[in-house]
């Protein structure tokens, strides 16, 4: 209470002293005052600030330095030490300070603007804390500032122009902020400045022309903002740079040739901008380059840079880039330092470049998503520093060269997506430090060297997808560094071999799609870090080992398409389980209670028996579950399923289930696929089900449902296919089923539906596989509607009670392939584009006529339009003798223009030219001028003749083929 | 900094990683469309490109050897365009995407399916020329291209369908003459209405891209 006191005390003294700046230590109080003052706004979790405090001499107050005759102060460093608050507007007071040092710690707030009254400040550091706010514009009032570093803190908007004015700044520090705004053109101002530090902000605009004016600049770094436009000739004034790093910018044009003036510069790092044209060769010049990263713009064109002239070059990235070609000839410096040369994702072509093995100092080589093709070369192992050899995604073909083996720093041998062929050398045992080799997608072949298992080092194996044969290598135990081991897609024989149990870090084992064989080893109780374990489509059998159990972070078992039997018990004691997938083998016996984690659960065609109950409950995260085809029974008890509210598909058909559907199989939201079918529930179809509102497919054929189809379905507008046939349903065909607009597949048959078919099922034109209510009591007329169908491809509607005759509408069912009819009462004429489907589609319709039944004349007596016997003898009589003058008249006047013809022919080839028997009048009227004979006159008179018979001619060809249009359409009215 | 190109050898690897576990093409070109479509009412939810392959996925149906047979997104509420990776779903018969608002080009790879028996694009907006390439499928019954905005001619290669059972390319852009040969000569006028077709084709007498 006491010290309380007396700072108010001395608070209250000294508001006249507040005018005057704290410059000397003539007034200790005054200066304590003014710390205190600073301190009380700090929060101080690791006491340091404990001393400060006016019972001692402030200069040995922690973080303060003052002059050597104790009368300024000079300096005070608090960095890193855990303190948070905010920075006092009083740190003004202290003018004489020459450095302040608050970084490293937690402070918040703004940077007060009384800061620049520090007059004589040299050092201003106030980096890692979370500072936000402007700079204020007053620290460019700091005239002898030379270190100015307030990066990694969450300042905002534009830097101050003032900082223009610091003249003597060498070290300018902004990286990690939110600034925005452009880089102020007075930057350039900044004569003496070394070190520029832009980066990881929102700076946006061109990078300015006058940055040449930081004439000592050495590191200019503005990475990771937004910066955009060409990169600024006037850069390359800039002698002394060192480090020009621009990455991650919007940067556009070509690489200035104006940078290879950069004598001095030891790091250029301009990827992940937009940059164009090809790479200036001018760059070789940079003879101090000793990394050069120009990955992921748009650079086009050869690889220009040459580690010969490039001689200090360590790493060399050129990755994302569209080059061409190839590594040039003449690359390689003997004797070099070139370590990594990441030439991946381009275009760059031809045979694995050979020049590259004089690189012998290379670490990391990545030529991986390129276009090179032909063998590795043998001599690779002349890379003898090599740790990643990285070549994947390019067409590389022939075998993998012994010599491999030589590279024995080799770490990571990346050769997936080629096309390599042959076995892997046994050589390959030589790689002691090997840890990741990726052989996959690629086609070599032969067995798995045992040797391999000697490359202790290996962490991650990956041959899918080859043509590997043989077994898995009996010593693979040896691997005890093995995470994952993924041989899947391969020709693998034999039994796994006891010791893969032994590869006790192992999380992921894919052995899925080979010919494997035998039953699992027992070792892979020790596999306790196994996480996937993936074995199908392979010839696993017998039962499990009961130690898999004690195997508590699997997540995903996929043992489908074996020959496993016996319990699955041993495969339920992982709480991590997510998806298991025992499809399609012979595993026996009850389903055992599962992980609650449960989303994937199928176990189809088995032969696992009992009931279901109480294995369901608590599996709430269960979305698939696929029990379908085993010897499942009982019934589907109340809340059994219930708790599995984010079910997509449940399928439990093919099983001896029975019972009543439960009505909360409608509280499935989610639900899609729900198949009960192959079963032997009754009772009625649960008019829940209308709830199932995403159903895609509902398929409940093949049991005893009884009772009518509740008018609910209607509301499973998203529903592709219903199957319902093979039950004893019964009842209309509801009209709602018009709503279930998607469905293309729609079966009702084998049931006992009675009444007419609903017109509305002409609604549903998007059916398309079929369209089936056959083996029912329909009865009624085929709904005209039915036409509407015009993507249905098969059509059933045999063996009901239908009438009537077959609409004409049906006709425009032009994508019909199947059509069944057969056994109804149908009647009448069928529509004649019916001709071309099979007699059995029609059969058993006594009444009905027309191809490709029996002609309709045989029944012509039940035909609407009758005619009697003698009208139809009169027509016949009229047809007959109409034809008969016709054909008598055509005679005649073909014998009578035959004639005329002759005569012409005869007369024309008189008159010398070889004309042709069907030449026109016109074109005898034409040579009229050089006949001057008499046959002019019976050419003429023979056109007259001819033009004259020609009208009435016609006419009768007309009337001769109206009345053939007359008897055809008798005919259509006959049949 | 110098550990920047140390990065770009991670990411290789990182990236290496990803193609280690998925390794089926027709998932594969299944998640491929689905990552050009945009689907406001979630219909490809279902589609997990992890899985061993697209079997279990909504609106996908495959065979009993696992391949993809049916794709129906008709009605589905979906945009974007179809790229060429759908060509790799090599034992589709139908295609179902009618009713949508599917734009660009028809991939010319579509020609590629060999198996195909149906392909309903009708009533989007698909732009560009009906790939010749669709003379390929020579299994195909059904080719609905109706309600779109194709233009150019229609492939006179089409005439080599020969189990071409329906076609409709009305209320489009289509220019040029109606081919005649092969299954065309049963095709009803209704198919190609409503275009900027000249009529049957006149062979010898005028180029069948008469007016285009």
């Amino acid at each position: 209470m006491g010290s309380i006191q007396m700072y108010q005390l001395v608070l209250f003294l000294s508001v006249l002293g507040a005018f005057l700046a704290v410059s000397t230590l003539g007034d200790n109080s005054a200066a304590a005052y003014w710390l205190l003052r600073v301190k009380s706004e700090l929060i101080d979790p690791a006491g340091v600030l404990e001393n400060w405090s006016p019972s001692s001499h402030i200069c040995s107050w922690n973080g303060l330095t003052c002059s050597d005759d104790q009368t300024r102060i000079l300096g005070l460093n608090l960095s890193g030490s855990g303190l948070s608050g905010s920075l006092s507007r009083e740190f003004g007071q202290f003018t004489s300070l020459e450095t302040l040092d608050l970084s490293s710690n937690s402070l918040t707030g703004p940077i007060p603007p009384e800061l620049g009254r520090l007059q004589n400040l040299r050092m201003l550091l106030l980096y890692t804390n979370y500072l936000s706010g402007k700079l204020p514009a007053e620290l460019g009032l700091l005239k002898k500032l030379q270190v100015l570093r307030v990066g990694d803190n969450m300042l905002t908007g534009e830097i101050t122009p003032t900082i223009g004015n610091l003249t003597e700044l060498r070290v300018l520090g902004l990286a990690y902020c939110q600034f925005n705004g452009s880089i102020p053109i007075e930057t350039g101002n900044l004569k003496h400045l070394i070190s520029l530090d832009l980066q990881k902000n929102s700076l946006n605009g061109l990078i300015p022309e006058e940055m040449h004016g930081c004439e000592e600049l050495e590191n200019f770094s503005a990475s990771n903002n937004q910066l955009q436009g060409d990169i600024p000739s006037s850069i390359g004034m800039l002698k002394s740079l060192q480090i020009l790093n621009l990455a991650n910018n919007s940067l556009s044009g070509s690489i200035p040739i104006a940078l290879s003036r950069l004598s001095n510069l030891k790091y250029l790092n301009l990827l992940g901008n937009e940059l164009s044209g090809e790479i200036p060769s001018e760059l070789n010049q940079l003879v101090q380059l000793e990394k050069l990263d120009l990955s992921r713009n748009n650079l086009s064109g050869t690889i220009s840079l040459l580690n010969t002239q490039l001689k200090n070059l360590e790493a060399l990235v050129l990755s994302n880039n569209a080059l061409t070609g190839s590594v040039p000839s003449n690359f390689c410096l003997r004797n070099s330092n070139l370590q990594q040369l990441l030439l991946a994702r381009n275009k760059l072509s031809d045979k694995f470049p050979l020049e590259l093995l004089n690189c012998s100092s290379l670490q990391q080589l990545d030529l991986s998503d390129n276009r090179f093709e032909g063998e590795l070369p043998s001599l690779l192992d002349k890379l003898e520093n090599l740790t990643d050899l990285i070549l994947n995604n390019n067409s590389f073909s022939g075998t993998l060269p012994p010599e491999i083996g030589n590279l024995s720093k080799l770490e990571n041998l990346f050769l997936f997506d080629n096309m390599i062929t042959g076995e892997i050398p046994v050589e390959i045992e030589k790689l002691q430090a090997l840890s990741v080799i990726y052989l996959y997608d690629n086609q070599m072949s032969g067995q798995i060297p045992r040797e391999l298992t000697n490359c202790t080092s290996l962490t991650e194996i990956d041959f899918f997808g080859n043509h590997f044969t043989g077994s898995i290598p009996a010593t693979v135990g040896k691997l005890k560094n093995l995470l994952l081991l993924q041989l899947r897609q391969n020709y693998l024989s034999g039994p796994i071999p006891p010791s893969l149990g032994y590869c006790k870090r192992l999380q992921l084992l894919a052995l899925a799609d080979n010919k494997l064989s035998g039953s699992l080893p027992p070792t892979f109780r020790f596999l306790s870090e196994l996480s996937t374990i993936t074995l199908y489509n392979n010839s696993f059998q017998g039962p499990l080992p009961t130690s898999l159990f004690l195997l508590k972070n699997l997540k995903i078992i996929n043992f489908s398409h074996n020959r496993f039997s016996g319990t699955i018990f041993p495969l339920s004691g992982s709480n991590a389980l997510t998806a298991l997938d025992l499809t399609n083998n012979s595993f026996s016996g009850p389903i055992p209670s599962m992980s609650r984690n449960l989303g994937r659960f199928r176990l189809a065609h088995n032969h696992l028996s009992g009931n279901i109950n109480s294995i369901f409950g608590q599996l709430t995260e269960l979305k698939f579950l696929d029990l379908s085809f085993n010897n499942l029974s009982g019934g589907l008890q109340p809340s059994q399923l219930s708790s599995c509210t984010k079910l997509e598909h449940l399928l439990l058909n093919n099983n001896k289930f029975k019972g009543t559907m439960p009505p909360w199989l409608g509280s499935f939201q989610e639900l899609g696929e729900l198949d009960l079918s192959s079963n032997n529930f009754y009772g009625t179809v649960p008019a829940e089900l209308g709830n199932c509102s995403k159903l895609l497919k509902l398929s409940l054929h093949s049991n005893t449902l009884s009772g009518e189809i509740p008018p609910e379905i209607g509301n499973l507008t998203s529903l592709n296919v219903l199957t319902l046939q093979r039950n004893n349903l019964s009842g209309s065909i509801p009209s709602t089923i018009q709503q279930c607009k998607k469905l293309y597949e729609l079966r009702l048959s084998e049931n006992f539906f009675t009444g007419s078919i609903p017109s509305e099922l002409g609604w549903l034109t998007e059916l398309q596989v079929i369209l089936d209510l056959s083996k029912n009591l329909l009865s009624g007329e085929i709904p005209s509607s039915l036409g509407n169908l015009l993507k249905l491809e098969r059509l059933n509607l045999s063996c009901n009670q239908l009438q009537g005759e077959v609409p004409p509408s049906l006709e425009k069912l032009t994508s019909l392939h199947m059509l069944n009819l057969s056994n109804n009462h149908l009647q009448g004429q069928l529509p004649p584009t019916f001709s071309g489907f099979p007699l059995s589609s029609f059969l058993g319709n006594a009444k009905l006529c027309g191809p490709p039944l029996a002609t309709c004349s045989e029944s012509v007596g039940q035909v609407k339009k009758q005619l009697s016997e003698t009208e139809v003898v009169g027509i016949i009589v009229a047809i007959v003798f109409t034809s008969t003058v016709i054909c008598l008249l055509m005679l005649c006047i073909m014998w009578r223009i035959w004639c005329h013809w002759r005569e012409v022919s005869i007369s024309s080839s008189d008159g010398g030219g070889i004309e042709q028997k069907r030449e026109d009048g016109k074109r005898v009227y034409g040579d009229k001028k050089i006949r001057r004979n008499g046959e002019y006159w019976k050419v003429n008179s023979m056109a007259l003749v001819s033009s004259q018979d020609n009208k009435p001619n016609s006419t009768i060809l007309a009337r001769i083929f109206h009345l053939r249009m007359d008897s055809e359409a008798i005919e259509t009215t006959l049949f | 900094m110098a550990s920047l190109p140390l990065f770009s050898v991670l990411f290789t690897f990182l990236l290496s990683l990803a193609p280690a576990f998925s390794t089926n093409s027709e998932g594969n070109a299944l998640h491929a469309l689905r990552s050009r479509l945009s689907d406001p009412t979630n219909v490809l939810q279902s589609w997990d490109p992890t899985l061993v392959n697209p079997c279990t996925w909504f609106h996908v149906t495959c065979d009993s050897n696992n391949h993809v047979i049916r794709l129906d997104l008709g009605n589905s509420n979906i945009s974007g365009t179809l790229g060429s990776e759908l060509g790799e779903l090599k034992h589709l018969q139908y295609l179902e995407l009618y009713r949508n608002d599917i734009t660009g080009k028809i991939p010319k790879e579509l020609g590629n399916l060999k198996n195909l028996v149906s392909m309903d694009l009708y009533e989007n907006r698909f732009e560009g020329e009906i790939p010749k390439s669709l003379a390929k499928l020579k299994s195909l019954r059904f080719l609905r291209l109706n309600n779109n905005k194709l233009a150019g001619s229609i492939p006179r290669e089409l005439t080599g369908l020969s189990n071409l059972k329906v076609l409709d390319v009305s209320n489009n852009n289509l220019c040029g003459t109606i081919p005649v040969d092969g299954p065309f000569s049963t095709f009803p006028m209704e198919s190609f209405e409503h275009n900027r077709l000249n009529g049957p084709e006149l062979k010898g007498l005028v180029p069948y891209d008469f007016g285009c």
